[in-house]
């Protein structure tokens, strides 16, 4: 029986070192990375250094906090914007992507298993997993680059000014609450009631709330909030909410954008226009949205990313960026089922009109 | 290297979390979810405190009594109102969500600027020597060494002694004329405080509270004293403390192997640790059996 422990023990032991020399193999396609299983602790800088001066491979650890169409559309306009730079997953560039699930102890095994892997930059996507990774860095001189961070003042990421308060710096998904109003407004002109469901657990969402509710009466309209601890509320919150507004209004909050069908089935039984976020909400059958792309948001920070990759910028002397414009999107499929007319100018100025709703798996 | 490090400074932190589970689960025998909330309070409680400019030790100190109050909680809802354990520590792990929330004003809270246990003037020296990479590994193993010192200390009293005795043989606890119910609450409440100050000492290192990371602790803790007990159930020279500070290091070991292999996405981690978890009963039920023959 002693043998059978002994064996699990060496099955740990053998997984371990293995994982060691997987870690290598991984980031073996650049030549200087390769240095790494001799030098593991000093290699990080080498080879950032290394890197900036020739013909260079990188290693780019992503990690993603959960799996949601935006984030998702982030990571793809990132490795599209640094390929825009000449930095090519394939050819140039390895890749180490990593998901967490929404588990914050897990973003923290993620970020110290690219950390092992001697990365030359980290990119975090959304707020926790640019923490984590802000947390973890603070003392090497591995870079993160973050997108989707509503909000890197409140998060401690930045200062006052926008500029990083680390080696740390990338963009912000705020969204355009006025512009967002305004459209509504317009789409809507005899609406009183905007009903704004929210994760109590997910800070951009509260931070974000609380700029509705400052900005509505501007437009005539009046909040009305609601808050869910878990997915599994949602359609029973939906359902109360349903009864009391004349719209509902998405933010970027993960936990509702997961489950935003089973909201978009009800409100459209019962007649309710929903507006989104972002683009990939409208596809899926939101009436309409102010919103970021957030490819291009990506697109901008794998840019931002390339600049700090080649040695041609600092992170920590680089103020986050956001997307300045907000630009309509529109579906025209929604806007017949509700028997709503979009006006002429808005759709003229679209960046974007669906005329399907399209599959919320894809 | 680094992920060595990575490894002990998680395995050691968590060792804290898991010492409290090991009171719960293998003394008391007690199945105590209230872990999974308890955890976050104490990360709650510190980053409120250090955003408010209060010194950290305060932090850690509040953050363990926070901890022993809910598991005090805990205790009386299953004592005093006769609620079976398990649901007792689902009320208090549900309950205090919403605590948690209230404390830190939101789901999320940074005070990466703050001077922490990791971080502060008394740190400095040591971050510049040539050792600096060791250093949350160092502070982590103080404070292992020093909970696990105090918690084998408490062991051999008086009361430590009965607390053994109320999971082992509660009648033996009755027969000498003592209260089993109380036992059982100070058990409870010391758990969730040694608890709370991992969740302290977890967020110190991290810079931020964030409320997801409590999800699953009662999991991280009952896999590092299963690990712990069993693989050195045979090691007499050592004692139950130690091991299961060590299983908790192990398991975080096997965690971080199986995501640095790259064979298995993240998503399947849950079913790592479940399927770690059962090879590891299974493996010591058989010796138990050929114990028995």
């Amino acid at each position: 029986m002693k043998k059978k422990i002994a064996a699990t023990l060496m099955i740990i032991a053998a997984a371990a070192a293995a994982a060691g020399c997987g870690g290598n193999s991984q980031t073996g396609t650049g030549t200087q990375s390769q240095t790494a299983s001799s030098a593991q602790e000093t290699s990080s800088q080498e080879s950032s250094q290394a890197a900036s001066q020739d013909e260079a491979s990188y290693t780019i650890g992503i990690g993603q906090y959960a799996v949601h169409g935006s984030l998702d559309n982030c990571r793809e306009g990132f490795l599209q914007g640094l390929a825009e730079e000449g930095i090519e997953e394939g050819k140039n560039l390895t890749v180490l992507y990593e998901n967490a699930n929404g588990d914050g102890g897990m973003g923290t095994q993620i970020i110290s298993n690219f950390l092992s892997q001697n990365v030359d930059m980290i990119c975090a996507i959304a707020t926790p997993m640019a923490q984590t990774a802000y947390g973890a860095t603070k003392r090497t001189d591995v870079p993160v680059i973050y997108t989707a961070v509503t909000d890197p003042v409140i998060a401690q990421l930045a200062t006052e000014d926008k500029m990083p308060a680390g080696n740390i710096t990338g963009t912000s998904d705020k969204l355009p609450v006025e512009e967002q109003l305004q459209m509504i407004r317009q789409i809507l002109p005899d609406a009183k009631t905007i009903g704004i469901m929210y994760s109590t657990s997910e800070v951009n969402s509260q931070s974000t709330l609380e700029e509705y509710k400052e900005a509505a009466p501007e437009y005539g309209f009046e909040i009305i909030e609601s808050g869910i601890s878990t997915a599994a509320d949602i359609p029973l919150a939906a359902d109360n909410l349903l009864t009391q507004v004349d719209c509902l209004n998405n933010l970027t909050d993960n936990t509702v954008v997961s489950s935003l069908p089973i909201i978009l089935n009800k409100a459209n039984s019962k007649g309710i226009p929903v507006f989104g976020s972002e683009i990939e909400q409208v596809r899926i059958g939101c009436l309409a949205s102010m919103g970021l792309d957030y490819v291009e948001l990506g697109k901008q920070t794998g840019r931002m990313a390339a600049q700090v990759l080649k040695g041609e910028a600092k992170a920590s002397e680089m103020p986050y960026e956001v997307i300045e414009e907000a630009s309509f999107y529109g579906n025209s499929a929604v806007a017949d089922n509700l028997g709503i007319t979009l006006p002429e100018d808005l759709v003229s100025s679209a960046a974007q009109m669906f005329d399907s709703i399209g599959d919320s798996n894809s | 290297m680094s992920i060595l490090l990575g490894i002990l400074e998680e395995g050691l932190i968590y060792a804290i979390l898991a010492l409290g589970v090991y009171i719960t689960y293998s003394i008391l025998d007690f199945p105590d979810l209230s872990v999974d909330s308890t955890f976050p309070l104490g990360s709650a409680v510190t980053a409120a405190m250090l955003v408010a400019g209060l010194p950290a030790p305060a932090a850690l100190c509040v953050s363990f009594l926070g901890g022993v109050l809910a598991g005090t909680v805990t205790g009386l809802i299953h004592v005093k109102l006769k609620v079976v354990d398990l649901l007792s520590g689902i009320i208090v792990m549900t309950g205090l969500y919403s605590i948690n929330l209230q404390i830190a004003g939101g789901a999320n809270l940074a005070f990466f600027g703050s001077s922490t246990i990791f971080d502060n003037s008394l740190t400095a020296p040591l971050w510049a020597s040539p050792a600096g990479d060791f250093t949350v590994v160092i502070i982590s193993l103080i404070a292992v060494i020093l909970v696990k010192l105090l918690l084998d200390a408490y062991l051999k009293t008086r009361s430590g002694y009965l607390l053994r005795a109320a999971g082992d043989n509660d009648t033996l606890v009755t027969s000498l004329a003592k209260d089993k119910g109380t036992v059982k609450i100070i058990g409870l409440a010391l758990a969730n405080g040694l608890v709370a100050l991992s969740g302290s000492i977890y967020c110190q290192k991290q810079g931020f509270f964030e409320i997801s990371t409590g999800t699953g602790s009662m999991v991280i803790g009952l896999a590092s004293v299963i690990i712990g007990t069993k693989l050195f159930r045979r090691a007499s020279f050592m004692k139950t403390t130690t091991a299961v500070i060590i299983g908790s290091v192990l398991y975080k070991a096997c965690i971080a192997a199986a995501m640095a292999l790259g064979i298995f996405p993240t998503s399947y981690m849950k079913f790592l640790t479940a399927a770690l978890f059962l090879i590891i009963l299974v493996l010591s039920n058989q010796t138990r059996r050929k114990g028995a023959v």
